[in-house]
């Protein structure tokens, strides 16, 4: 049961922007309503005011711009994992997108809510970040963008200002020679351990580029410096070698905290585990292998 | 004001045009402004899919899903699926592969199967699980349904193959049919109690405790009592004007409203009736309650220490609960019953044992999670009478309760149990019931209450338990010893906790012979959630302890689990304990079946988790179900029985079991719903007894049925066979089709349809206490109840004794077939009664009607 409020439909992205800057924190943008609507069922949110923005138009776009993925922030996961250019050229997000809770969560949920909703326990945010990812945010001000990292400051927080709308995501593809994974693991509806892997792999087979990330653990989803640190300028064949010592690295990095999920020491073991079995995956599919064995409760994309 | 938008869309092919707030859920406009009820509300958070339809062919969460965002769209739901009235191949394919059970996951699954399919003809059996992922079903029947999902797909669908061969003696018993109750689930049609509407009817919703422990010290209701369209607002201080607060089946604790202090957190404090729940809503929100919060026990650790707070600080009045009269609280404590049983010298048997194990384990609370949450509508009479429609495992126990609340008569109050989505234990004893009549009463008018999931965490859970045992072993692995101790949390208010501790106890030393055995529970109440019962009913929290340790015990002894478990099992026939009769398991093949399974002696290292345990689940002892059957005079039947469907399939059972007696096609015979003052007594509905209890009744009263008509029939045909034996050979031996079939026309033309009525027919099954067993040993008593000369029991307020006299001979002989009912009243072994049971044991498992002969 909903309380009543105003839906507010603007034809354009600026009238948007002047709803919001009108409204302030009474006003949120609606476009999915998977996050939203149950905050307010719940009465965690009341808001008089809601703004329509998954009607405007240019906002559900999905296409290549300067050489960057730009994913409109009202594209649902359904439209990410059906693009024929998120399948050819970023098949892991197109993947990660076919994994995002519940296929009827998919079909309405957006990318942008997504972001902007920074729960901790979401899978696009960690992905993203190895993907450099930049948001796009409009305000009747005008236009700034903002990398990932600094646009989610922590559990449902983020770095976006109350009369600001999230237009759309940038991701800049991986250099050649890249491979990698993503691994969830939970058996909540939610994940409780999201991990992206990316190697980069330059001469005599060593990687020149380690992107490791890590979500769901932590109060935001982040780099582990210190281990993409150690794999760097390893070669491919001593990965597995130094796989248990960047885990190690990684369940001593991240910051949990005992929930549902799980105790804080059994997230930090979690974290090591998998990490070293995404950098499995990840040399696997280096050498042009797909691994064959699933873990319980995983999924690997 | 916030606007209203005007939206116009289709739904199953017809247009449709409405304005709708810009807060109106779909889930609400299609069930409560088109009528179309197919789609549920469960978990109302996008979780368990049962709210899915379809929108322009995508899947969505009705229940999380704007009704403006349908405006030009085509949404579909399963009402939508049928062409030309046709069941669509999907449909079909769940009725034909038996992929339905409690139903309200139903047409959830197959929107989402249907989108799939749309998208693709031939997924992959990935590609199912992978878009069912958000599909919950309760009654855990995923198999049948990817199968049926699959099977559609290839065009098949025929019924899964069974591993076992129906038993050739009988005709319909045995076989696996189609759910009576399948085509109304798949098609939406199906109506549970939240699909119900009364005229007039109000809408209540409930204002919960914030503290977990506190003292009500003020409530204003007054502007709530203002609000426009609010029917009724009552606190625990105005229940005492409408009738007697307290209820539960063990102790007489639990008020329907907290009245003075809250228990638990979420425990009802105020509840309100307005026209639509959004008033109720509101109405809740201008309640202001001044609370004095008071000291808490949340864990069994704090309730049991010493000076700890206490949750009752008076020792509540017993239950409704016979068997339960000797209760036994600790005052001035927070355990409000022990249980204790020994036999044999435990401590020295533990002192002599080789190997000694022991170990401390903690079971969790758990929601039990019925797909469809509590739920229940009352209307009061003129007559001052009261009908109740229950989502209830037990609506007898519901108008016990209600009768004595009330002031009403049984017979005055009327419980209906419609279609029920999954119980687990969760729904036996009143719950909400209470509440929603009271409200009707003060409101003047129907009300309906419908809890949501969150709401269930509030009302019911599982007891979690610390129990700590020890086992004695010797050398050779021959069990000597167990020793158990068990403080289970039943939360604030005992609900039938008591019970469940002496029945979970009772059986915690297994399938297997122990001669020195010792074991102690206790139940505590603590500021939690009232703890009641849960599949297992407290077995499974002392089991997975003893089968735990009997794995260590295993490893110290260097003996393989399987054939240390299959060494200390009881044989059959062998005596439970002393004084109690014998199991009817199997439990050597049993565990031999299990191993094999699991290919237990080919374990290989690989192996994360493999492993065998083993426990006994009594069977609810002694309990009673009646049944009556009525043949109509052109051989169609009723069967009037009160076991509830929760989706275990019980009235396709009950339908089997008459067309079986009978001898009537399946398709003749009807199951009528539970209605308390319709369909005869049955105890409750759980605890694996239906088949075997109500079942029984069934066949009784079916064969009742039968015996009359022969007696027609040998009247109109002017043979003089003795009523019993042609009673017998119709239905034990051979050539019986022919028989029945003239005797069913004799008994149609010259008695029922000449006469234009049915042949009424009565079963009735009732467990044995101590007293009918004492019965038993009497042999004169025996021959009286051979002759008839038996007393009418009190459930049974309607039926004349003349009609049962005729199965008083039966009753007499019959013996139940349903194993361990005989280990259920465990407090008479702990007085160490003689062993009074000991002459029955030889027919313990034979039927009836062969020991007639």
């Amino acid at each position: 049961m909903l309380r009543p409020f105003e839906l507010h439909r603007p034809e354009t992205l600026t009238d948007a922007a002047t709803l919001m800057a009108q409204y302030g924190s009474d006003a949120a943008p609606y476009a999915g309503g998977t996050e939203l609507l149950l905050l307010m069922k719940a009465g965690i949110a009341r808001l008089p005011h809601l703004v329509d923005v998954k009607r405007l138009p240019g906002t559900a776009t999905i296409e290549m711009r300067d050489g960057a993925l730009t994913i409109g922030a009202a594209a649902t996961h359904r439209a990410v994992e059906r693009s024929p250019l998120v399948r050819a050229r970023f098949p892991l997000v197109a993947g990660v997108a076919a994994h995002v809770a519940n296929v009827r969560v998919r079909n309405v949920g957006t990318v942008g809510g997504n972001l902007a909703f920074a729960d901790p326990h979401s899978d696009l945010a960690t992905l993203f970040l190895t993907f450099d990812a930049r948001l796009e945010l409009v305000s009747s001000a005008g236009t700034r963008e903002l990398p990932l990292d600094q646009f989610v400051l922590g559990p449902y927080e983020t770095a976006r200002q109350p009369e600001e709308l999230l237009a759309s995501v940038r991701l800049t593809p991986w250099p050649a020679r890249t491979s990698g994974c993503y691994v969830k693991f939970g058996v909540h509806e939610r994940p409780s351990l999201g991990i992206a892997v990316a190697l980069t792999l330059g001469a005599e087979e060593r990687v020149i580029a380690a992107r490791l990330c890590v979500g769901c653990v932590s109060p935001r989803p982040h780099r582990i410096r210190e281990a993409e640190l150690l794999l760097t300028g390893q070669p491919l064949a001593a990965i597995e070698a130094v796989a248990d010592e960047a885990g190690a690295l990684a369940g001593r990095a991240v910051d949990p905290i005992s929930d549902l999920h799980g105790s804080a020491e059994y997230k930090r073991h979690l974290v090591s585990v998998f990490t070293r079995r995404a950098l499995d995956v990840a040399v696997a599919r280096a050498h042009g292998r797909e691994p064959q064995r699933g873990y319980a409760h995983a999924v690997v994309v | 004001m916030p606007s209203s938008f005007d939206v116009r869309f289709r739904v199953n092919g017809g247009t449709v045009s409405l304005t709708v707030p810009p807060e109106a859920l779909l889930l609400d406009v299609l069930r409560d402004r088109l009528g179309l009820k197919g789609a549920k509300r469960s978990c109302d958070m996008q979780v368990c899919g049962a709210c899915t339809v379809l929108v322009d062919g995508d899947a969505v969460s009705a229940c999380t899903y704007l009704a403006v965002e349908v405006d030009g769209r085509e949404v579909t739901t399963v009402e939508g699926l049928e062409q030309a009235e046709q069941l669509s191949p999907l449909q079909q394919a769940f009725v034909d592969r038996g992929s339905v059970q409690c139903g309200f996951c139903t047409a959830g699954m197959l929107m989402t199967a249907s989108a799939l399919l749309a998208e693709d003809r031939t997924p992959t059996r990935e590609q199912v699980l992978h878009e069912l992922r958000g599909n919950l079903c309760r009654c855990t029947g995923y198999q049948k349904i990817v199968e049926a999902i699959l099977g559609c797909a290839n065009g098949d669908s025929r019924p899964v193959p069974h591993d076992h061969a129906p038993r050739v003696e009988f005709h319909v018993v045995g076989r696996s049919v189609p759910r009576r109750d399948a085509v109304e689930k798949v098609t939406g049609r199906a109506r549970y109690v939240s699909d119900l509407t009364h005229p007039g009817m109000a809408h209540a919703r409930l204002l919960r405790s914030p503290y977990a422990h506190a003292r009500i010290v003020r409530i204003d209701t007054s502007r709530a009592r203002q609000l426009a369209g609010v029917h009724a607002v009552l606190t625990g201080a105005d229940l005492q004007a409408v009738c007697d607060p307290y209820h539960g089946p063990a102790f007489r604790d639990r008020p329907m409203l907290a009245i003075d202090v809250a228990r638990y957190e979420g425990e009802p404090v105020v509840a309100v009736a307005a026209e639509d729940d959004a008033i109720a809503d509101r109405a809740l929100e201008l309640i202001e309650i001044e609370w004095e919060e008071l000291p808490a026990v949340t864990t069994l650790a704090e309730a049991l220490e010493p000076g700890a707070a206490l949750v009752h600080e008076r020792t509540p009045l017993a239950g409704h609960f016979a068997d339960l009269s000797s209760l036994r609280p600790e005052p001035g404590t927070n355990v409000c019953h022990r249980f204790d049983y020994a036999r044999g010298r435990v401590d020295d048997a533990l002192a002599a044992a080789d190997v000694v194990v022991e170990d401390t384990f903690a079971f969790p609370r758990v929601q039990h999670v019925s797909m469809e949450p509590h739920a229940a509508l009352a209307a009061w009479d003129d007559e001052g009478g009261v009908t109740v429609w229950a989502s209830t495992q037990n609506p007898f126990s519901v108008r016990v309760e209600l009768a004595k609340m009330f002031g009403v008569p049984l017979g005055r109050i009327r419980i209906v149990v419609p279609l029920v989505g999954g119980g687990f234990g969760g729904k036996t004893y009143a719950k909400l019931e209470p509440i929603v009549v009271a409200l009707a009463r003060v409101a003047r008018r129907p009300v309906r209450l419908i809890a949501s999931v969150d709401d269930a965490f509030r009302t019911v859970r599982r007891c979690d338990a610390r129990t700590t045992v020890r086992l004695g072993f010797a050398g050779d692995g021959t069990l000597r010893a167990v020793d158990c101790r068990g403080d289970f949390d039943v939360g604030a208010y005992a609900d039938i906790g008591p019970r469940i501790i002496q029945k979970g106890t009772y059986t915690a030393t297994g399938p297997y012979r122990v001669p020195h055995v010792r074991l102690a529970s206790r139940a505590v109440y603590t500021n939690t959630t009232p703890g009641g019962a849960f599949r297992g009913f407290g077995v499974p929290e002392l089991a997975w302890a003893v089968e735990s340790l009997v794995d260590e015990a295993a490893r110290r002894l260097d003996r393989d689990p399987v054939e240390l478990r299959r060494q200390n099992l009881l044989n059959h026939g062998e005596e439970f304990a002393p004084g109690d009769t014998p199991i009817d398991g199997k439990f050597e093949e049993s565990l031999s079946r299990a191993a094999e399974g699991i290919r237990w002696t080919q374990a290989t290292a690989a192996d994360r988790a493999r492993g065998v345990a083993m426990m006994l689940k009594a069977s609810i002892a002694p309990s009673v179900s009646e049944a009556i059957v009525r043949l109509h005079a052109d051989a169609s039947v009723t069967v009037l029985a009160s076991t509830v469907e929760l989706g275990q399939g019980a009235r396709t059972v009950m339908a089997q079991i008459a067309a079986e007696v009978l001898a009537v096609p399946l398709d003749y015979v009807t199951v009528l719903t539970p209605d308390t003052s319709v369909t005869p007594y049955d105890q409750t509905t759980s605890s694996s007894r239906s088949t075997t209890l109500v079942g029984r009744a069934v066949q009784e009263a079916a064969a009742d049925v039968v015996a009359q008509l022969i007696r027609i029939a040998s009247i109109r045909l002017g043979v003089r066979s003795g009523v019993r034996r042609a009673r017998s050979r119709s239905l034990r031996h051979g050539g019986r089709r022919a028989h029945r079939s003239r005797c069913r026309r004799a008994g149609a033309d010259g008695g029922a349809a000449r006469r234009q009525h049915a042949i009424l027919g009565n079963g009735s099954r009732r467990g044995r206490d101590q007293s009918r067993r004492r019965d038993r040993r009497d042999h004169r008593r025996r021959l009286c109840l051979r002759r008839g000369r038996r007393t009418l029991h009190q459930s049974d307020p309607v039926r004349g004794a003349g009609r049962r006299r005729r199965h008083a001979g039966t009753r007499a002989y019959a013996t139940r077939r349903d194993g361990l009912q005989r280990g259920a009243t465990p407090e008479r072994h702990a007085r160490r009664l003689p062993r009074a049971a000991r002459g029955r044991r030889p027919g313990a498992s034979r039927v009836p009607v062969r020991r007639e002969r």
